[in-house]
């Protein structure tokens, strides 16, 4: 029985069925890709191919690298909302350096750095002011807007190391995409890490209860300053991974990958109010988010359309998530 | 009088900030910003940004936030110019209840949903949006009737409309706050709901109101832009949103609640109409304006929380003080 953070299994006594039931209705992150993945097979005879399967794993491999960051954020009851143009801003800098001459491993490490800036900048503000983090992220994400669009001149970016594409297109043993693997490698790291070790099991201490943690010796403007770091460094990576996919960058690569990252997160069942989630979590939820597009895409469903879908799920996600705080 | 001013001027750091403004900008910009053509451009382009800040003035408030106004603002905008065929009034008419319904569902998803505001209307800015989208299918929609230009683009002498309407709007949502029940309740909810709670006031029906009028208000902003361009298309109301937050919070609203006046809303959209304006005249590009508001956003955003909890820290040194 799966419990995240501090919850206690509080129904030890009763029955299988009991227990099956009370699953699935603490888990509607599991049952609805498997519903889903039924509708999927119904309504699209291309649906359950390999071939279409691993390409829905590979197109959601980079909203899941930057969903990892904002689970661990939203597990401390925090958010960052400026990952969608920092996504953009790895990959241009990425860039940028290497016409300057910057080597494979030294753009790498620029574009990185800019994320974990970014992410420096949003938690140095947000613990020394204990502004609403929402708003100040949603500032500092028109603020790498701009710097984007300076960089850039709004102008298309080449890419001009080739090994550098290898990170986007490269498989390992040709038949996985390294992107799926740093993915789905990043969740089970960080699930261990959240319920293995005294830093994670902080960070549920930090989201469900502040003042108990303070109280009981967490540093929290400490850990919260290197989460958003850390979220600033994965929505990073996701821009170089994005970038050496496509081969070239903009200033607006990886726009929405704020609020789809946030209803990954949550269609997984991380909570919005912090205290409750994983990673594990969210790369169903991510898996969620993208059999879901790929439907629309294959319904042929348009893409305004798929606006609303995705708003009204969000909605509906996040009212269940109220319902089952309050219980 | 005086008296009153001076308290009005110490209170509000915004007349400060203005004034630096307009004295900083007609020196740098020469006789390009302080002539009479100037200011009924500024006087023209704000008016189109006051009824957004009202109605974030009015949610915060009542302690919530709306980030839909953006969204609501644009779908009026296609509602007023995509209707126009069936007759203006309809049209409005039309964009008008659209606005007062999409705040209705907020209202209801704050109340009854129980759904934090911020996280509710992000939701509902993206449905919204979606809407938007799906109704224009991404086309600009071009205006029929010529006539209706005049309340966005027309002048009464030297004196815009827009101007004219937003301000009669502006007494209107005044009277609402400082002498209607509605108004007191506001305040009081989002001062303290529980105490407003206790003290009888329905807070379930307060705070839907409050979104209601948001919504409206932003579906007015949206006509009346629609009007000026004779057209609507999907880049207007983007970031509107942010930008009345800032401006609402600029002129005295907080973001802990129970603080904000149709004046401050005033005066905190007219600095930020006077900055951008300034930086246009002065030729600061448009990447580096984007960045300066990013600035602003986030500088208003931490003072107000600053504030709050310097605000704090003194109640509780008082509350300590007297249990001595």
């Amino acid at each position: 029985m799966p419990q995240d953070g501090l919850g206690q299994p509080e129904f030890e006594k009763r029955g299988v069925a009991a227990a099956l039931i009370h699953f699935m209705v603490t888990n509607p992150a599991l049952i609805i890709p498997a519903v889903l993945m039924a509708a999927g097979a119904i309504l699209s005879p291309v649906f359950l191919t390999t071939q279409n399967l691993l390409n829905i794993l590979w197109t959601v491999s980079v909203l899941g690298i930057v969903a990892m960051g904002q689970t661990i954020l939203l597990i401390t009851g925090n958010f960052d909302m400026s990952v969608a143009y920092v996504v953009g801003l790895a990959g241009i800098t990425a860039v940028i350096a290497q016409l300057y001459g910057a080597g494979l491993v030294a753009s790498i490490v620029l574009g990185l750095l800019a994320g974990a800036l970014i992410g420096l900048l949003n938690g140095a503000i947000i613990v020394l002011t204990k502004a609403n983090a929402f708003l100040i992220t949603l500032g500092t994400s028109i603020l790498v807007y701009s710097i984007n669009l300076i960089l850039t001149q709004s102008k298309t970016w080449n890419v001009s190391v080739d090994s550098f594409l290898l990170l986007g297109r490269g498989k390992l043993f040709d038949t996985v995409y390294y992107s799926v693997i740093i993915f789905l490698l990043l969740g089970i790291v960080l699930q261990f890490m959240l319920r293995q070790t005294t830093f994670g099991r902080s960070l549920y201490i930090i989201g469900s209860n502040q003042r108990a943690g303070a109280l009981s010796g967490i540093r929290i403007d400490r850990i919260k300053l290197a989460t958003y770091v850390f979220c600033g460094t994965t929505a990073a990576l996701a821009g170089l991974i994005m970038t050496a996919r496509t081969g070239s960058t903009v200033a607006n690569a990886g726009v929405g990958m704020d609020f789809d990252s946030l209803i990954a997160a949550v269609l997984g069942g991380t909570s919005l109010f912090g205290g409750r989630g994983g990673t594990l979590r969210t790369i169903v939820g991510v898996l969620i988010l993208g059999v879901l597009n790929n439907l629309l895409v294959l319904l042929n469903i348009p893409y305004e359309a798929q606006q609303i879908a995705k708003g009204l799920v969000f909605l509906a996600v996040v009212w269940m998530d109220g319902l089952l705080q309050k219980r | 009088m005086w008296t009153k001013t001076r308290q009005f001027v110490l209170q509000h750091n915004v007349v400060m900030l203005l004034l630096f403004l307009v004295i900083f900008f007609s020196l740098t910009t020469g006789s390009l910003f302080s002539n009479g053509q100037n200011i009924h451009n500024i006087a023209r382009q704000i008016s189109f940004d006051i009824p957004l800040a009202l109605a974030l003035t009015i949610v915060l408030i009542a302690g919530g936030i709306d980030l839909s106004v953006g969204s609501v603002l644009s779908m009026a905008a296609a509602l007023t110019m995509g209707l126009q065929p069936y007759g203006s009034w309809f049209s409005v008419t039309v964009a008008l209840i659209f606005g007062a319904g999409v705040g209705l569902v907020n209202g209801l998803l704050v109340t009854k949903g129980k759904i934090v505001p911020f996280i509710a209307t992000l939701g509902s800015m993206t449905v919204v949006r979606g809407i938007m989208l799906t109704y224009t299918r991404q086309q600009p929609i071009a205006g029929s009737d010529a006539a209706f230009t005049y309340w966005g683009a027309g002048s009464l002498g030297p004196i815009p409309v827009p101007i004219l309407i937003v301000l009669a709007i502006c007494v209107a949502v005044h009277i609402i706050l400082k002498y209607m029940q509605l108004g007191r309740n506001l305040y009081a909810i989002g001062g303290n709901p529980e105490a407003a709670f206790l003290a009888g006031i329905n807070v379930f029906r307060n705070k839907v109101m409050a979104f209601v009028l948001s919504g409206l208000l932003a579906a007015i902003s949206g006509v009346l832009i629609a009007s000026r361009l004779n057209s609507s298309t999907v880049h207007i109301g983007l970031d509107s949103g942010l930008w009345a937050i800032a401006a609402a919070i600029i002129g005295g609203a907080s973001l802990t609640g129970g603080k904000g006046s149709v004046l401050g809303a005033l005066l905190g959209v007219t600095t930020l109409g006077v900055l951008v304006n300034g930086m246009n005249l002065l030729g600061v590009h448009t990447y580096y304006q984007i960045g300066i508001r990013a600035i602003i956003l986030i500088a208003v955003v931490a003072v107000d929380a600053l504030s709050a909890m310097n605000l704090r820290k003194k109640l509780m040194m008082q509350s300590y003080g007297n249990r001595q």
